[in-house]
């Protein structure tokens, strides 16, 4: 004869019982929610922002700048960032030509240390200073930028160019360039150099 | 109603159940979007472009259209240190108080008043001397104080580094950074 169990109830017990029951087990077993995911949202929000300023760092910085071996910038002690972006027309003395913007006005001879560019784009003879086609090109964007000018208020009297030169470029040529542009009236020059040299080092020798 | 009263087994049992907290599947996690991989690849892609890009800083000296020498003169009775230097092969031919500085920046002479310097076997301009030159014509007359405008002019054949090194070396004292010649003027050799 096998020995009764403990006492099972078999009748259920009431509605209200049961509730307090699920009501108590319910509250035993809370458990507070786990965090199921990694919340970035801030650390995408500042890679954004810091990604916004590189890129903005490096379209001021760099200027777009064809650096090669045709076209390297010289180093310059200077450190300070310019006061504002630069504005003006951007003419680039590259070792083999000479460049208004986007357009080549005239070739850069292997011996522009004596004579500047060829005799046949000067106004005169090979000992003028004034080059031609750079003239030309400078005027054409100087008229535009006289009306420009005109129109935002600012001093139609003159203009503004950005000089971008290579290392090697000899001052004869510079000295023409700037004199071109002189003559047909931009009177402010910005010179690009880049930051970083250092006062007394290692200077390209002379021809 | 007494508080005793006993859950029947399949209560219980329901009980059990309906109180344990229900499992998120895996396709149903808080309906949040995976960017993890994603994010991985943009890291990674981030630290290649970081490191292969060069940065080159730039900036920019202002100057004006040169001139020719000489046109530049200021009116008499003025004292003015008028620095003009001229940069050639052998260094630097350097003019204040309107005479012709000599070898080694002492006093009035001719020649050349900073030569070149030879380190390494390799010779350069000396631009640490024309640094200290231009810092001790500048003190060494009050008038000259207030003067921070020079005249550079070279040879047909000197490269451009070496105008901008010219510039660099009379812009400001290497020394206690006192400002001495930031407004360059060029010249147009005669």
């Amino acid at each position: 004869m096998t020995q009764p169990g403990p006492t099972q109830p078999t009748k259920p017990a009431s509605l209200a019982t049961y509730k307090r029951e699920l009501r108590k087990a319910i509250h035993k077993n809370k458990v507070e929610p786990e965090i199921m995911f990694l919340n970035i949202t801030a650390m995408m929000d500042m890679m954004t922002i810091i990604l916004v300023f590189l890129l903005k760092s490096l379209s001021t910085s760099t200027a777009s700048l064809p650096q090669s071996q045709d076209m390297q910038l010289p180093k310059s002690i200077l450190t300070t960032e310019p006061d504002s972006e630069p504005e003006g027309l951007a003419v680039i003395i590259s070792k083999s030509q000479l460049i208004v913007g986007e357009t080549v006005v005239c070739p850069v001879p292997p011996d522009a240390s004596q004579y500047g560019v060829e005799a046949k784009y000067k106004r005169g003879s090979r000992n003028d200073y004034f080059i031609v086609p750079l003239g030309s090109a400078l005027q054409s964007w100087r008229d535009t930028d006289k009306r420009i000018r005109m129109a935002t208020g600012k001093d139609p009297s003159q203009s503004e160019a950005i000089l971008i030169a290579d290392v090697s470029t000899p001052y004869r040529l510079l000295t023409e360039v700037m004199f071109t542009l002189g003559q047909s009236e931009f009177s402010k020059f910005h010179m690009m150099v880049l930051q970083g040299g250092k006062l007394g080092s290692k200077q390209p020798a002379s021809p | 109603m007494p508080d005793n009263e006993k859950l029947s087994a399949a209560q219980r049992s329901r009980v059990r159940r309906l109180s344990m907290g229900r499992e998120i599947p895996p396709d149903e996690e808080g309906g949040e979007l995976n960017i993890v991989p994603f994010l991985d690849i943009i890291t990674n892609v981030l630290m290649f472009v970081l490191a292969t890009i060069s940065v080159t800083f730039t900036t920019m000296i202002d100057t004006e259209p040169p001139r020719s020498n000489g046109s530049n003169v200021r009116p008499p009775g003025n004292p003015t240190l008028s620095l003009n230097i001229i940069v050639i092969d052998k260094g630097f031919i350097i003019s204040a108080f309107g005479q012709r500085i000599g070898e080694g920046c002492q006093g009035a002479g001719s020649g050349v008043a900073v030569g070149m310097k030879t380190m390494d076997g390799q010779t350069d301009y000396d631009f640490t001397a024309l640094n200290a030159c231009a810092k001790r014509l500048k003190n060494q007359v009050p008038e000259a104080a207030k003067e921070t405008s020079a005249t550079i002019t070279a040879n047909a054949g000197i490269p451009y580094q070496s105008i901008i090194g010219t510039c660099d070396a009379i812009r400001k004292a290497a020394d206690d950074g006192q400002v001495l010649f930031p407004e360059i003027t060029f010249g147009v050799p005669k």
